[in-house]
């Protein structure tokens, strides 16, 4: 039965993962002033979409040609798992409906894994979610801002190997999901309808024929 | 990219991730078969976009520098270092070969 913390030892314990959203974050505003994407506009990005990963895939469709609507939906099927993780911390949310969407939307996957550890079985600690979840935010959005005003200073991406990060996170993101037979059939059919598709269809398709048949894979 | 299409874009992302992120505390009660399915979303999305980051302008794979970063990535991230590391592990790797080989 874990005991209740204060906010001070959730600060304390969510510091190093604070850090590495911080550099992330910088890297989001360096990498979008690279891809001609709007500095604000990533600010903004960062402020009320909260979730790289998705932020990172908007961007890397932007960056390999796609259009804003393809961006938006590889983004979006990406938070998909929001849907899920925002199932599991329902009950540990304070207030009605209205106040509970809100706060729901401090829900990372870090901010969930901190909060999933701290809690019951099956009922993550609502302090440790929003107290995370916020600080998070903060330097998320703070970092962002700092790497677009990096960014020109920096120069060209490819010299530093920055057009290899976008391949190297997504790569990152999805080693520890192969954890099962499901996902791995998932990862290589997803890939392979990807490369097959590349060459005859606009930008946005294979991704959008590689999320189909995660659906129907996922069993 | 122009302003207005960067914030239509941003605002669409928004958009579906608040709506994504508002379900579950909205309706709780979502069938187990539903979310069953979404699990295999992710891994098929990512493993897509590793692909498609691989490819050239014309739609094939285009084997550079960015294949070895790839593959450090995987290796950082199968020795449970922290995503921040793989990434800029397999970003340095890169620069390194682009700086050494002229590729």
């Amino acid at each position: 039965m874990p005991a209740t913390r204060s906010v001070r030892e959730i600060l304390l314990t969510a510091a190093p993962l604070g850090l590495a959203v911080f550099v992330f974050g910088v890297s989001f505003g360096v990498l979008a002033i690279a891809a001609r994407f709007p500095g604000w506009a990533a600010v903004l990005m960062s402020a009320l979409v909260f979730a790289g990963s998705a932020q990172f895939a908007a961007l890397g469709v932007i960056t390999a040609g796609g259009s804003a609507v393809t961006a938006v939906l590889a983004g979006g099927l990406l938070n998909l798992r929001y849907i899920a993780t925002g199932i599991a911390v329902a009950r540990s949310l304070p207030g009605g409906p209205l106040v509970r969407a809100l706060l729901g939307q401090l829900v990372v996957d870090e901010s969930y894994a901190m909060a999933a550890g701290a809690g019951e079985p099956g009922r993550p600690d609502r302090r440790t979610l929003l107290v995370t979840g916020a600080s998070l935010y903060t330097v998320w959005v703070l970092g962002t801002l700092i790497g677009t005003l990096l960014g020109p200073v920096l120069g060209n991406p490819t010299r530093l190997g920055l057009d290899a990060a976008f391949p190297a996170l997504f790569t990152a993101l999805l080693w520890p999901m192969l954890s099962g037979r499901h996902a791995v059939r998932c990862a290589i059919g997803g890939a392979l309808v990807a490369l097959v598709l590349a060459p005859f269809t606009p930008p946005g398709v294979p991704l959008a024929g590689a999320a189909l048949l995660g659906l129907w894979l996922a069993r | 990219m122009a302003g207005s299409l960067a914030l239509a874009l941003v605002l669409g992302l928004a958009g579906l991730s608040f709506v994504m992120r508002a379900i579950g505390p909205f309706l709780p009660n979502i069938p187990a078969a539903i979310m069953q399915r979404t699990t295999g979303l992710a891994p098929a999305l990512l493993a897509a976009l590793v692909a498609i980051q691989l490819t050239g302008p014309n739609g094939l794979l285009h084997l550079d520098v960015k294949v070895p970063a790839v593959i450090l990535a995987a290796l950082l991230s199968a020795l449970r270092l922290p995503l921040i590391v793989c990434v800029v592990a397999g970003a340095l790797l890169a620069a390194l070969l682009r700086a050494v080989f002229h590729l």
